[in-house]
């Protein structure tokens, strides 16, 4: 029998995104649907929050709730929760629009949700598609740019291979083992992982994964699809999207059980691959959305030295990496958004003067990138820290050290943002920024965030901890 | 055992002695620095509070018969921990209290001297902050706490003597003292980093008892790098031109420094560490070489000068020298002794020359001299007391310091440096009475009595009590010498009485006196022309009043070698190798970076294909592997 209660935060997704699936059918209302979506994701937050304890297994074993899940559940929808409260000047989207893009975020927020819980390569397959379908609309959504159908249609087809290269490796595993449940692979995926049969399935099927996470080499979509979305919407990959990925890498990875050392030299290479790549076109990047889309791959590449460790710290560092990433991530887009004119893309000279137009804005953002340049005493840093420890413990320091090589590049770019924000002054009257109270208070919260993340993590550690111990042997 | 618990009681009295000053100096900065008013009132009271805990101390543990010690682990980082706490021994007892009364006279003192300026707050403030750091040092049980402080008194030092900031020469002055202690502060780095890192303790009684890991080279090494420190805190040679230039901060800094604060420093870390450094003879004999070398240079360039402050810097370096030599000779009370005396009556010879110096307005001893100050009757009893004591004559208590310090010199094995010792006994009281007499009997003197040429501040009754309390110190200190050694000697070596000694005894003070009477015939009697034997020899006067040309030596090391030679050579390599690198790497970089971006310009269909040929060959080549 199928336990209903467990199921409860994704029943109340669903029947937010019916509302605003009722909402697209009348009249456009941009203020309702705003104040809606406010509403209706704190209190699905509350609700997920509430739910943080539940565990069980429903629908047949195929569904998983436990506190990696449920974790992962309210950091999707705190990161839900935040694009939402970006959405004040939702002025990149056209207005007739704002029900239907409200609409998809909570689709894709519901996908990602069972996207945690999927314990079934089935499901795990589907809600990995609705999260996909739904963001693949989200990036078309732009209002009047002519730019952005290729970069959608790239996101799209890319998306469609890395899927059908998933579900090849699916077949595969399926035809090795004749089963599709993870609670049974675990326990023959790490004494056959040598054979040719299953480690091709396992690595083909890791592609759409590496595909969520903008991994390399199926990165490429990431950089035009941030550029030519809303910037709610890049916020929202980069926040709750990624997080959702890191969720079934980790998942997936574990399934291994630490045997796997084809596996970790396949990770090995895409992730220093990615971060090589990501830093170094992150270079000679001047709109602010591309480079941190380049920044975002080349920190999938650090998550995926965490995750390639395989050993407790390294999942508990890929979980509390994928947390900081959220927060950080966040506040470059609030800037961003903030910065911005009616919904248009910025350089960094755009930001020039941004610590006299607003000071606590300007500071979220200097402690955001020094955070994602892993300098002390920030969340980014604590993350760093977690995952090459993990590497160590394995052996690894040359990644470690490569990855070293990769932060120092990485400095240079993040500390071209902060010389815009904090040293250049903007020439003639620039725009004002205004921050509401509100903001203001978010603003500070994450400030807060970043600073005892970087102070005070061991709670924070001690959770991921928890989380992760279920998943290994 | 090497100690027993600090008591409640006194553990609460020496951290409140220590923790007020800062207390004083945090509130006088933050809310008194324009109420001039308020910010001396709390300031000497801090003083007040430090000096009563320092004294219920010494007489608490008056007979104390191991050294208590107590301490809190500050930091830890694997295994090594940092503490604070406080060791109380006869030697931090005694210094406690020496510290603790000059800094309350001094700012007793000051309140006179002061009075008026624009920085009043600000200079008890800097006060506050320098007994302070000064507490912390004496009361260390380990070196870390040892340099912390060390280095808190070098800054309070700086800020002091730099206090008329808005005087180029001051400046520069607190610079150089800064910089030069420096130089030496980094070669006490080095030492204790490798007490740290090869010893495995900075245990300041582990060390001294020699339960550390040290071979006899390396005890060696760590000694002579701590001796450096000591080189550099108390003026010794080659780093003893700071001092003089120090004069540049009031009068009542200079006695501060000059006594018991900055360059007692590095003679109380020297007696310290006494049972470290008598593990190591080479490093005893070297320090007794910088002592001697520095007190006879010191000496005649004292023997030169015209300005009054800068003879009783000279002296203090001379002095130095001589507490280095008692304690490098093995003569550890004696060492002790002369360093408490010495706060006394050089204290008193400062405050004195601060009292002349506000009436006239002059540092320049004949000007002085002229303008009349042997009328200030007072002032020049007081001085000529000090001198007296500075000399070493009975019954002041610069005698009987003195008698020690020859004493333990006579006990070393090279008689070299007993003599050296009485040669340096003579000079000083050469110079001192070639001062004292210059001053009492000018060739030419003008109208009008003292003050009266400026309408600047003359001394008030407050001043004069300080100065006749010192007066009375360093009257009464000498006869307490026996008691003084008994106590202070629980741990410390005893200095062996040599053959010499007796010799050294009666030579001392007819040394003296003979100096004295050279002094007369040169600058006191009616037929003397008021000029030293050393400024008739044309050279051997320049080369004194020079410095020996240190300074000179200084600047050619710092502008050629340090400048010119290693700085440009460094410059032109940074220019030409490093940058050169640096650009092609970074231009390296970046065409990575166009290379990757540039990717993102292709058609889908080539993406897709790197996609997939990643992810088969991938598969392949770890499957053939």
């Amino acid at each position: 029998m199928t336990d209903w209660i467990l199921f409860i935060p994704e029943l109340y997704t669903l029947a937010a995104a019916g509302v605003f699936f009722f909402f697209c059918l009348g009249r456009a209302r941009p203020g309702r649907d705003y104040a809606a979506a406010m509403v209706l994701s704190a209190a699905g937050l509350v609700l997920t929050v509430c739910s943080a304890g539940f565990e069980g297994l429903i629908f047949e074993g195929v569904y998983r709730v436990d506190l990696y899940s449920q974790v992962f559940k309210v950091l999707i929808y705190s990161g839900f929760f935040l694009v939402v409260c970006l959405c004040a000047d939702l002025s990149g989207v056209d207005e007739t629009r704002h029900s239907e893009f409200y609409l998809l975020l909570c689709l894709c927020t519901l996908a990602m949700m069972l996207l945690a819980s999927s314990v079934h390569l089935l499901t795990l397959y589907i809600s990995l598609e609705i999260s996909s379908y739904s963001l693949y609309v989200l990036v078309y959504l732009r209002r009047g740019s002519s730019q952005r159908v290729k970069p959608a249609f790239q996101y799209f087809v890319m998306g469609a291979a890395a899927s059908a290269v998933m579900l090849f490796g699916f077949a595969l595993v399926y035809g090795a083992f004749g089963s599709a449940h993870m609670a049974e692979l675990m326990h023959q995926v790490p004494a056959r992982i040598h054979e040719p049969l299953v480690f091709t399935g396992f690595v083909l099927s890791l592609s759409g994964f590496f595909f969520k996470l903008a991994v390399f080499p199926f990165h490429f979509w990431a950089p035009d699809a941030y550029e030519a979305a809303p910037h709610q919407v890049s916020a929202y990959i980069a926040t709750a999207s990624k997080v959702a990925a890191i969720a079934i890498l980790v998942r997936m990875i574990a399934l291994t059980g630490g045997q796997g050392d084809r596996v970790a030299w396949v990770l090995i290479f895409v992730s220093v691959a990615s971060m090589t790549a990501g830093n170094l076109a992150a270079l000679i990047q001047k709109d602010i959305k591309r480079l941190l889309a380049f920044s975002s791959v080349a920190h999938a590449g650090y998550v995926m030295i965490g995750i390639l460790s395989a050993n407790a710290m390294g999942y508990a560092g890929a979980v509390f990496y994928g947390l900081s990433l959220m927060v950080m991530k966040f506040v470059c887009f609030m800037v961003v958004v903030k910065a911005s004119d009616g919904g248009r893309n910025i350089d960094t000279e755009a930001l020039a003067g941004l610590h006299h137009r607003a000071p606590v804005l300007a500071l979220a953002l200097l402690l955001a990138l020094f955070g994602l340049a892993g300098i002390p005493p920030t969340i980014g840093f604590t993350a760093k820290l977690l995952v090459f420890r993990a590497a160590m413990d394995q052996g690894l320091l040359w990644l470690v050290i490569v990855a070293m090589f990769n932060v120092v590049i990485s400095l240079y770019y993040y500390l071209l943002v902060l010389k815009a924000a904090y040293y250049t002054e903007s020439e003639g009257r620039p725009r004002e920024v205004a921050l509401s109270v509100p903001l203001k208070c978010l603003a500070g919260a994450m400030i807060f965030l970043m600073v005892a993340g970087g102070l005070w993590p061991g709670y924070m550690i001690v959770l991921a901890e928890s989380m992760t111990a279920g998943l290994l042997p | 055992m090497l100690f027993q618990p600090v008591p409640e009681i006194s553990l609460y009295l020496a951290w409140t002695a220590a923790v007020v000053p800062l207390a004083a100096f945090g509130a006088i900065l933050v809310f008194f620095r324009r109420l001039p008013k308020t910010a001396a009132a709390i300031s000497v009271a801090a003083a007040a509070v430090s000096l009563i805990c320092a004294v219920c101390l010494l007489v608490r543990h008056w007979n104390m018969d191991a050294p208590l010690q107590s301490a809190v682990t500050w930091m830890a980082s694997g295994e090594f921990e940092i503490a604070v706490g406080v060791l109380l021994d006869p030697l931090s007892l005694v210094m406690l209290v020496i510290v603790a009364s000059i800094a309350f006279l001094v700012q007793v003192y000051s309140l006179g001297y002061m009075a008026g300026d624009a920085g009043y707050g600000r200079y008890f403030g800097f006060m506050s902050l320098f007994s302070w750091a000064m507490f912390g040092l004496v009361l260390a049980p380990n070196i870390v706490q040892v340099f912390i402080f060390w280095e808190l008194v070098g800054l309070s030092s700086y800020l002091l003597i730099g206090f008329w900031f808005e005087k180029f020469s001051a400046t520069r002055a607190g610079k150089k003292a800064f910089i030069m202690t420096r130089a030496g502060d980094t070669l006490f780095f080095w030492g204790w980093l490798i007490l740290l890192v090869w010893g495995g303790t900075l245990s300041i009684l582990e060390l001294n008892s020699g339960a550390h890991g040290l071979s006899s080279a390396m005890t060696t090494a760590a000694a002579l790098l701590v001796f450096g420190g000591i080189m550099g805190k108390s003026a010794q040679f080659p780093l003893m031109t700071w001092l003089p230039d120090a004069m540049e901060g009031p009068t009542p800094v200079s006695a501060l420094l000059h006594s018991a604060t900055m360059v007692a420093a590095g003679v109380f870390l020297m007696a310290r560490l006494f049972g470290f450094f008598s593990q190591s003879d080479l490093a005893m004999a070297a320090a007794m070489a910088v002592g001697t070398l520095s007190m006879l240079l010191s000496a005649t360039m004292a023997m030169v000068s015209r300005d009054i402050k800068q003879v009783w810097a000279y002296s203090t370096i001379s002095q130095l020298g001589f507490m280095i030599m008692a304690l490098a000779a093995g003569g550890y009370a004696a060492g002790i002794f002369h360093l408490t005396t010495h706060a006394g009556f050089k204290a008193l010879l400062f405050l004195c020359a601060g009292v002349l110096i506000h009436a006239h307005e002059t540092n320049d001893m004949f000007e002085l001299g002229r303008a009349g100050a042997r009328r200030m009757k007072a002032a020049m009893v007081c001085m000529t007391a000090g001198a007296l004591a500075l000399a070493g004559i009975w019954p002041f208590s610069g005698f009987f310091s003195k008698e020690a310090v020859m004493g333990a010199l006579a006990g070393a094995d090279n008689r070299l440096w007993l003599f050296c010792g009485l040669a340096g006994v003579f000079l000083t009281a050469h110079y001192t009475f070639r001062l004292i007499f210059i001053i009492l009997f000018p060739r030419t003197e003008a109208a009008g009595g003292p003050g009266a040429r400026h309408g600047s501040v003359s001394a008030n009754a407050v001043m004069y009590a300080v100065l006749g309390l010192l007066t009375v110190f360093t009257l009464a200190a000498g006869f307490f010498a026996q008691g003084f050694e008994d106590f202070i000697r629980i741990h410390g070596g005893h200095a062996q009485e040599g053959h010499l000694a007796s010799l050294a005894h009666i030579a001392s003070p007819v040394l003296a006196v003979a100096g004295i009477v050279a002094a007369w015939m040169q600058f006191g009697s009616n037929a003397s022309d008021q000029v030293g034997f050393a400024e008739k020899i044309g050279p051997v006067g320049r080369l004194f009043a020079r410095r020996w040309y240190l300074d000179h030596v200084y600047a050619w090391i710092t502008g050629r070698l340090l400048d010119r030679g290693i700085a440009e050579g460094c410059r032109r390599f940074e220019n030409k190798v490093i940058e050169g690198a640096l650009t092609m790497i970074t231009g390296g970089v970046v065409f990575f970076g166009r290379m990757a971006a540039g990717w993102q310009r292709a058609m889908i269909q080539p993406k897709l294909m790197a996609a997939f040929a990643v992810m088969f060959g991938l598969i392949l080549i770890l499957l053939v592997v």
